[in-house]
């Protein structure tokens, strides 16, 4: 079965890694979300930056993933964004206080490729 | 609305990737009863939270269900989420429901997340445990935030009752 209600792409850059989350991050799509970021949460010579445009739900265990790949970081003293956060995701980070844990600076990453061409004007 | 309860259930598999099928359900109910996309929101991830429970505790085998029920009452929802396994200690989850407001990053405890939730995005979260276990969610109607209270509702058994 699926429903395409989540997707997980991972793009490398020059200066990072960006992992584009897309739909419902739920129990359901945990592990596939999981399995891609924390490999890349492991190199330390690339910010990690995960990008939350398209991101539609999340519930608590999504939430524990942001928790435990932050903290990875926080280990390797190794710098991890979290951009485009959409309003009602970011209310669900507030409410739980995860966003205390995110750094100030966000939206840093262009787009490139393809994925460029996406953005709806 | 007519003033007495109308009544909408769903029956789904205990397993991970049918939980969207709960949260499509209740989006289709608190919509035809006029809630905002904000409780909406809000109820979708305390159903999601109330599931998410019965599928990681409640069975061991594959074979159980998750029984969802929403009541439209005239001025409320209730949203009962029953499941039919081992009871999931809520009542000592619920000392360990906490936001991540006042930890560290390094020592930030995740367990006790999914609870908190329910209890913060709901109006009233009461826990039975009586042959499985019944989550009952309550949102009122046109209340405004500030007026919530959120209270928890220890759980109790038919063998703990007078």
């Amino acid at each position: 079965m699926n429903t395409k209600l989540f997707d997980v792409i991972h793009e490398e850059q020059s200066d990072r890694h960006v992992i584009y989350v897309k739909g419902e991050l739920d129990l359901a799509s945990a592990e596939q979300f999981r399995n891609i970021a924390e490999p890349l949460a492991n190199d330390k010579t690339k910010t990690l930056v995960i990008y939350l445009k398209d991101l539609t739900y999340i519930d608590s265990t999504g939430i524990g993933i942001f928790v435990s790949l932050l903290k990875r970081r926080q280990q390797l003293q190794a710098p991890v964004l979290i951009e485009n956060i959409p309003p009602k995701i970011q209310r669900l980070f507030d409410l739980t206080g995860v966003s205390r844990f995110f750094a100030a600076e966000r939206e840093t990453t262009k787009q490139k490729g393809q994925k460029a061409n996406d953005e709806r004007v | 609305m007519k003033e007495f309860e109308q009544v909408v259930q769903l029956s789904i598999p205990a397993k991970a990737e049918f939980i969207d099928l709960a949260r499509l359900s209740l989006y289709g109910v608190a919509a035809k009863m006029g809630f905002s996309y904000e409780d909406i929101e809000d109820m979708k991830v305390a159903v999601s939270e109330a599931c998410n429970n019965a599928v990681l505790h409640a069975y061991d085998d594959e074979t159980g269900r998750i029984d969802l029920r929403f009541e439209m009452q005239p001025d409320a929802i209730r949203i009962i989420v029953k499941d039919y396994g081992k009871s999931f200690n809520y009542e000592q989850e619920a000392k360990q429901a906490a936001s991540l407001h006042h930890q560290s990053l390094d020592a930030a405890k995740i367990g006790g997340l999914g609870l908190f939730m329910m209890q913060a995005l709901m109006d009233q979260v009461e826990v039975l445990t009586i042959d499985g276990t019944e989550v009952i969610l309550t949102k009122f109607l046109n209340r405004n935030e500030g007026e919530h209270n959120h209270e928890f509702i220890s759980s109790s058994s038919i063998q703990e009752q007078p």
